[in-house]
């Protein structure tokens, strides 16, 4: 049992907290890939401000590090990492009885070095060394949530909002490379084949599985398909799909189109595509995102904002 | 992240090296007004003698550490208060202070009687004032002065409270008279703060002086909660076996939520605003995400004024539609019960006593403050003498406002004051201005001495528990008697000694 409140704001929490983890490794990938004055670092870059929703590319003569910088620190910017990680903060604020005390001062912590009067300083002496603290402490936040709250409804409402949140951001990025093949730059360069799977924490494990053999189709394949890698979009999608099976039976109005039966779908989806159709994944990449939305309205309808004749006196 | 890492909790714990040639903090000589720590003649009071030996072991910067070390954790946990701005909005946190203020067993059984006597006394009063109304057909307290307070709540009237207690949650705030004896300065029956604080600063204390507090024999506090989850439960025990309690905030924005959100967090209980509970049929229910849960007993921290926008304030975004009406069928109860504000009332205040002796015909334990009552034609001439020895306050205002301090005052603030209270004498009261005990506090590595109040908490359901421990609030600025935190007051920890040989 929990309040509907609560449940959305684990929800925001865990999207906002998955936003600054992903918006800070784009950022690390495109600050050390465009180190390199090559028509690589271009492509990277261009896939880097394409990935960031709403971001327009470099302007000519815009340095790298200030876009970063203003992505990271600008508090007018509502998509930049302070913003989303004061929402964060601000969510767990509002649920502060439902969140264990370590993962309360994880998250406080990070927002008060963020919003730190050195942290600008700090950054623009060492931007690496900086985003890799702020991405360390974010995998603490993520630590410290599964290992010091209950697994209940709390834990499932944050991580669904991790994986929602994920699957929707490698589908975007992936749609960036991928989705028009028409599109000339579309990932010939080895180098940025590499950027792309260090924009999703892949290369490693990916070298495990393909070696370091990297085509383009084995990088889509990867991100799309790998039952194991936890940033594969069908990895997210069978979570999401799962802990909202886990949610649904405590709904105590069963709708037809109810969020776990969409989640199953995109699941299955997933599961039973194959390789022909991914030659034209601009589709499919498409019908993740959407399909998100859809299951982002659905917890929605639910869980959190149901109509209340609905549920008096069922 | 070299620079920030003191936010870390890793060196939390860091120990500071001691010098060589160490110096010992300067302590204070004792002043015109009663100290915690020092007699009269400037020796140290027994039972403070173990933390004066251990502070005098500690160097200025060995103190200064640990008072910082206690400030960033304070940060860390989200202790704070937030102060908004034009431009940009801060957080701060609520100064604290490391050195506890001690209170030997014997002088605690006094006050912990004088509360209960206190608060048995003042339920009995709002039952019968929203009841029969007897001393007020005796003429023990007037009728006017009762009926006419803002914070009587006619919609009370008549209607059921559990145990009769309308007060379930109180602090009291009390200090020392200019003889050193405890008496109340105000009764906090609505919804009283600070319980928090009282926590927070033990969990610190007890790790700043570890050994001092194992020696001392500190009685513990760290039950409250489920004291008070205790007294919720009790209220609605009757009518259902297991009821569900909520704690009710007005929300993040409100200067208490961090008290709000850790209470609810330590009972377990939900923490609800206004938005999350709905009513239907007359009963209280929360949006939870398997639908609609039934709501038992609400510990609000939300005021009467608020509560119900069909009942109360009209304009109120924080209540729930409906609320009183499912309080008034007995399906809800609501602690504290909306309408106590009447039994803390400046004026009503002045009765205490009286109502002490006509409830229990007892004597009252801990006296009042003397308090002037400018209704009563012969202490309004009197006030009128010696304005510039008194302070007046209005008697529905709070938080200083509507307020003459005598002695601080000029010749044309005090008789434009005299004119206001000639013009509208059942408005106001008078009390000499206050002595507050002063104790030792942290001021930048020195150990000074600065006025202190004390905020104890009493829960009444069942029965009435005194929680052995208190708020101190201290007045930061030196020669300050403001204690309040809006008004640069700060805290501290207060030690309760346990009986036997310690002290």
């Amino acid at each position: 049992m929990m309040l509907a409140r609560v449940a959305d704001s684990l929800y925001w929490i865990g999207r906002y907290v998955e936003r600054a983890e992903h918006l800070c490794r784009i950022s690390d990938v495109m600050l050390t890939a465009t180190l390199d004055d090559s028509e690589a670092a271009a492509t990277v870059a261009h896939i880097a401000m394409a990935a960031m929703e709403d971001r327009e590319d470099l302007a000519p003569g815009q340095l790298p590090m200030d876009a970063v910088r203003s992505l990271l620190f600008d508090r007018e910017d509502l998509s930049s990492v302070v913003n989303s990680l004061a929402r964060a903060r601000e969510n767990a604020r509002q649920v502060r009885d439902q969140i264990t005390t370590e993962i309360w001062e994880r998250l406080n912590m990070l927002y008060l070095r963020i919003t730190h009067p050195n942290a600008e300083y700090e950054f623009s002496q060492a931007s690496t060394a900086y985003l890799h603290g702020v991405i360390a402490d974010l995998h603490l936040f993520k630590g410290s949530t599964d290992s010091t709250m209950s697994h209940g409804q709390g834990w499932r409402f944050l991580l669904l909002g991790v994986h929602l949140e994920r699957a929707q951001r490698i589908a975007r990025l992936l749609d960036v490379c991928f989705g028009d093949p028409s599109a000339p730059e579309a990932l010939t360069e080895h180098l940025a084949q590499m950027a792309v799977l260090r924009m999703a924490c892949a290369l490693e494990p990916y070298l495990r599985v393909y070696t370091a053999e990297i085509n383009p189709l084995f990088v889509l394949q990867f991100l799309l398909f790998d039952e194991d890698f936890p940033r594969s979009i069908r990895f997210s999608t069978s979570r999401i799909e799962d802990y909202l099976d886990r949610l649904a039976p405590h709904a105590s109005v069963q709708n037809r189109a109810g969020p776990e039966r969409l989640a199953g779908r995109l699941k299955a989806r997933l599961e039973f595509a194959d390789l022909d159709e991914t030659l034209a994944p601009g589709a499919i990449l498409s019908g993740v995102v959407a399909e998100c939305s859809r299951i982002h309205d659905a917890i929605y309808e639910t869980f959190i904002d149901y109509p209340l004749e609905q549920r008096l006196h069922a | 992240m070299q620079a920030s890492r003191s936010l870390d909790g890793v060196d939390r714990f860091r120990v500071v090296e001691s010098s060589e040639g160490r110096s010992s903090p300067d302590f204070y000589r004792p002043d015109r007004f009663y100290d915690e720590m020092f007699a009269a003649d400037g020796s140290v009071r027994s039972h403070y003698a173990a933390l004066h030996a251990r502070v005098a072991s500690l160097t200025p910067a060995e103190l200064a550490e640990r008072q910082r070390t206690l400030e960033q954790s304070f940060l860390l946990q989200g202790i704070t208060f937030t102060v908004y701005g034009a431009e940009n909005t801060t957080e701060r946190i609520i100064p604290t202070d490391l050195l506890p203020r001690i209170i030997p067993s014997q002088e605690w059984s006094r006050i912990e009687a004088g509360l209960i006597q206190r608060v048995r006394a003042l339920n009995a009063f709002l039952a019968d004032i929203y009841g029969e109304q007897k001393i007020l057909a005796d003429g023990v307290v007037p009728r006017e002065l009762v009926l006419g307070a803002p914070s009587y709540r006619r919609e009370m009237r008549g209607l059921y409270v559990p145990h009769n207690t309308y007060v379930n949650v109180c602090g009291s705030d009390l200090i020392r008279d200019d003889k050193g004896e405890f008496a109340v300065l105000e009764d906090n029956l609505r919804v009283p703060s600070g319980v928090s604080y009282m926590l927070a600063n033990r969990d610190a204390a007890k790790r700043t002086f570890p050994g001092t507090y194992r020696a001392a024999g500190v009685r513990p506090v760290e039950r409250y909660p489920d004291l008070l989850l205790a007294t919720l439960k009790s209220l609605a025990a009757e009518w259902r076996p297991n009821p569900q309690v909520v704690v009710m905030t007005p929300g993040v924005y409100n200067s208490a939520y961090y008290e709000h959100a850790y209470l609810a967090r330590l009972m377990g209980t939900p923490l609800v605003e206004g938005r999350d509970l709905v009513v239907h049929e007359n009963l209280v229910y929360m949006r939870t995400t398997e639908g609609l849960r039934r709501v038992d007993v609400i510990y609000r921290r939300v005021d009467d004024d608020f509560i119900d926008p069909l009942t109360f304030r009209r304009d109120s975004g924080l209540g729930v539609a409906g609320l009183f009406n499912a309080y008034r069928a007995g399906n809800v109860v609501i602690a504290n019960a909306p309408g106590t504000g009447v039994a803390d009332d400046k004026a009503v205040y002045a009765y205490v006593p009286e109502i002490i002796r006509y409830y229990l015909s007892e004597d009252a334990i801990l006296p009042n403050i003397e308090t002037f009552l400018c209704r009563e034609p012969a202490q309004l001439s009197y006030v009128l003498a010696n304005l510039d020895k008194l302070v007046v306050k209005a008697v529905g205002a709070s938080g200083g406002y509507g307020m003459l301090v005598g002695p601080h005052a000029t010749q044309a603030e005090r008789d434009d004051f005299a004119d206001r209270l000639k013009a509208d004498p059942c408005n106001y009261i008078a009390q000499p201005t206050i002595q507050l005990s002063t104790a030792p506090c942290l001021v930048d590595g020195a150990i000074e001495a600065r006025h202190v109040d004390l905020r104890p908490f009493v829960l009444a359901g069942q029965k009435i528990v005194v929680t052995p421990g208190a708020l101190t609030r201290v007045a930061l600025k030196r020669g300050s008697l403001v204690v309040n935190s809006s008004q640069g007051g700060g805290s501290k920890d207060t030690w309760v000694l346990a009986e036997g040989d310690h002290a």
